[in-house]
């Protein structure tokens, strides 16, 4: 039996690939590239997520730890979660840039306008 | 210990970098030379420590890499044996040679501050996937290297040009990064670790189906990386529309940093223990022999220079994937050695060649304005230097034996034929389209001057030193092949194959 957290993740990569194969919008493109990236985030996330009997899965947080007693998730994946958002905001913040640029050159978000370039 | 300021240096170069361009143009110029200038400094002093006294590890934030009281490696480590030490070497060489460059190259463009910063951050993230021994370390790094070429590719974003193969290049890339993390992912939910050399240990124990499934998806993702055939349309307009100092480092470093040393790594020092290696190298071998051809045959029709080289890039990246694959098939032969010698050579060779080639090309589009090669015959008449450079990298990257691709790729020939004679020919044919195209380039440079190439002149100092530093570091690689072969290549072959030492460097014996 596979956790439902794996399942939504793998749908979400398998939409954003099929937006980015599918789709034509220059915009729609970068949306599909942060599905894509929320997806494997969401994997990471729910990879450290664990369930002790009894006990109450909580943040990994020590300030006012003594009150709940709870059984901590992972805290790795949640930095390396961290990490992978800030390069994606990065990445769609050039590929912003791109594409205004891209609108200005060639008048058009449709991909298959972007076409001068052969050989 | 002088490893941490491999990346201290560059990192401090380039986020320093606005703050010295206030001073105005030269003190940004000299500011990125002289960085460049101390991180090449650096890497040749860690490459002679590597080369005396083996792998060298450094543990950040910590003495060793274990955990209190634990015997699982708990921080990120840096773990560079020699051939890390070689690549970081090469990739400081190059990267200085084309900071050198642009000083003159980029000189009619605007926003050089944040050229130079984009530059050494693309250094930086290089020299960080050389020397990681981290799988997500790799992986932040490997993104700093992708986007910072991304924006480089892009960079001249008032031609159509640039800003069509810079949104090409990025889509691509960054699905092929997604692909890399997810594979990253996997391995974590597998095996709870990110150390490499921690991982190869555990795959080594329990080789799950996960695993392979992760090593899938890493793979693909840095074929995509390394331009491999399939995927290296990205490639052909990438390299093209960057500015030229920008396209020697991108064909030069970045497909093979990026690409075919992060494979070669991941494959030899993280999964060779867990899988079937004999498996996973002729995966690699049919890839290698899709590049070699289709790469090399689609730069004999090219018009344009730098795409012809850019998709010459393509069927080297091609020799360098075989040398590699085979070294897998034949895991622990005298055949895979030579193979991977031969690959790792090979990629050397092959930088160094392809930025010559890439700063001549540089040259010719400053001075006369054109790359397209029917306007450009009889260059040799008016820019002699810049043609006796041209004709020094043809040379080198067809193989003909004064120069230094003779012995990389006699290596790569002879492993192969040892290997499978049907590899080799497939070789053979590759280097034939490899020839007729440089050919083709050569009796253009040769030829009777067209009119559009009479008034050109010689560009200045600054570009033609490097090209001449490029052309000499050719011609001595080339006059001794065999003493650098046996006492560079062979033992960084040895030391990539040797699975065992790289596990044992992290856990200190225990």
């Amino acid at each position: 039996m596979i956790p439902f957290q794996f399942i939504t993740a793998f749908l979400m990569m398998a939409m954003g690939i099929y937006a980015l194969l599918y789709r034509r919008n220059l915009i729609k493109l970068i949306l599909a590239l942060n599905i894509i990236d929320s997806g494997i985030h969401l994997l990471l996330i729910s990879f450290g997520y664990r369930v002790e009997l009894g006990r109450i899965p909580t943040a990994p947080i020590y300030t006012g730890y003594e009150t709940v007693k709870g059984a901590m998730v992972a805290p790795l994946p949640q930095a390396l979660t961290l990490t992978s958002i800030v390069i994606g905001v990065c990445v769609l913040a050039l590929a912003m840039a791109l594409t205004m640029n891209a609108y200005r050159h060639y008048g058009s978000l449709d991909v298959k306008e972007l076409r001068r370039l052969r050989g | 210990m002088m490893l941490p300021y491999l990346i201290v240096v560059p990192l401090l170069g380039a986020f320093a970098m606005p703050i010295i361009g206030l001073l105005g143009e030269k003190a940004r110029e000299a500011w990125a030379v002289v960085v460049t200038a101390v991180t090449l400094g650096v890497a040749v002093e860690v490459f002679n420590t590597v080369w005396r006294g083996g792998i060298l590890l450094y543990t950040l934030g910590g003495k060793g890499p274990l955990g209190n009281g634990v015997s699982f490696p708990v921080r990120i480590v840096w773990e560079v044996d020699l051939v890390s030490a070689l690549f970081a070497l090469m990739v400081t060489f190059v990267a200085f040679v084309a900071v050198l460059y642009s000083t003159e190259y980029m000189r009619h463009d605007t926003g050089l501050e944040k050229y130079y910063t984009l530059v050494i951050l693309l250094e930086v993230g290089m020299l960080g996937i050389a020397i990681t021994g981290d799988l997500f370390n790799f992986y932040v790094f490997l993104e700093i290297m992708s986007i910072a070429s991304y924006a480089l590719v892009a960079f001249r974003n008032d031609t159509w040009e640039g800003i069509e193969a810079g949104i090409k290049y990025m889509f691509v890339g960054s699905l092929a990064s997604s692909f890399v993390l997810l594979g990253i992912v996997l391995l974590y939910g597998e095996y709870g670790t990110l150390t490499m050399a921690y991982i190869a240990k555990m795959v080594a124990e329990n080789p799950t189906f996960t695993a392979k499934v992760a090593l899938g998806f890493l793979i693909g993702g840095l074929l995509f990386k390394s331009g491999a055939v399939p995927v290296h349309m990205w490639l052909a307009d990438a390299h093209p529309a960057a500015p030229s100092s920008i396209s020697a480092m991108l064909s030069g470093l970045v497909i093979k940093i990026g690409g075919t040393y992060a494979l070669a790594r991941l494959a030899f020092s993280v999964f060779s223990l867990g899988i079937n290696v004999r498996t996973m190298g002729w995966v690699i071998v049919l890839f290698a022999c899709a590049t070699l051809i289709a790469g090399n045959a689609m730069a004999v029709v090219q018009t344009d220079m730098k795409r012809l080289f850019a998709f010459s890039s393509v069927g080297q990246i091609g020799y360098i994937l075989l040398g590699t694959g085979i070294g897998l098939a034949a895991y622990g032969s005298d055949v895979g050695n030579l193979a991977l010698a031969g690959a790792i050579y090979h990629t050397v060779n092959h930088a160094i060649i392809k930025a010559l080639l890439f700063l001549v090309a540089g040259a010719v589009i400053h001075q006369i304005g054109t790359r397209n090669l029917n306007e450009l015959s009889g260059i040799a008449k008016r820019m002699p230097v810049t043609s006796f450079a041209f004709l020094v990298g043809a040379a080198a990257i067809i193989g003909l034996p004064p120069m230094n691709g003779f012995a990389s790729k006699w290596l790569i020939y002879e492993s192969s034929a040892l290997f499978n004679p049907l590899v080799a020919v497939i070789a053979v044919i590759g280097t034939a389209f490899s020839f007729a195209a440089y050919i083709r380039v050569l009796f253009t440079f040769f030829g009777r001057p067209s009119e559009r190439v009479l008034t050109a002149r010689e560009p200045g100092k600054a570009m033609l030193v490097p090209m001449l530093l490029l052309v000499v570091a050719i011609i001595i690689m080339g006059l001794f092949p065999w003493y650098i072969g046996d006492r560079i290549m062979v033992p960084a072959a040895k030391t990539l194959e040797n699975t065992g030492a790289y596990i044992l460097a992290l856990t200190g014996g225990a």
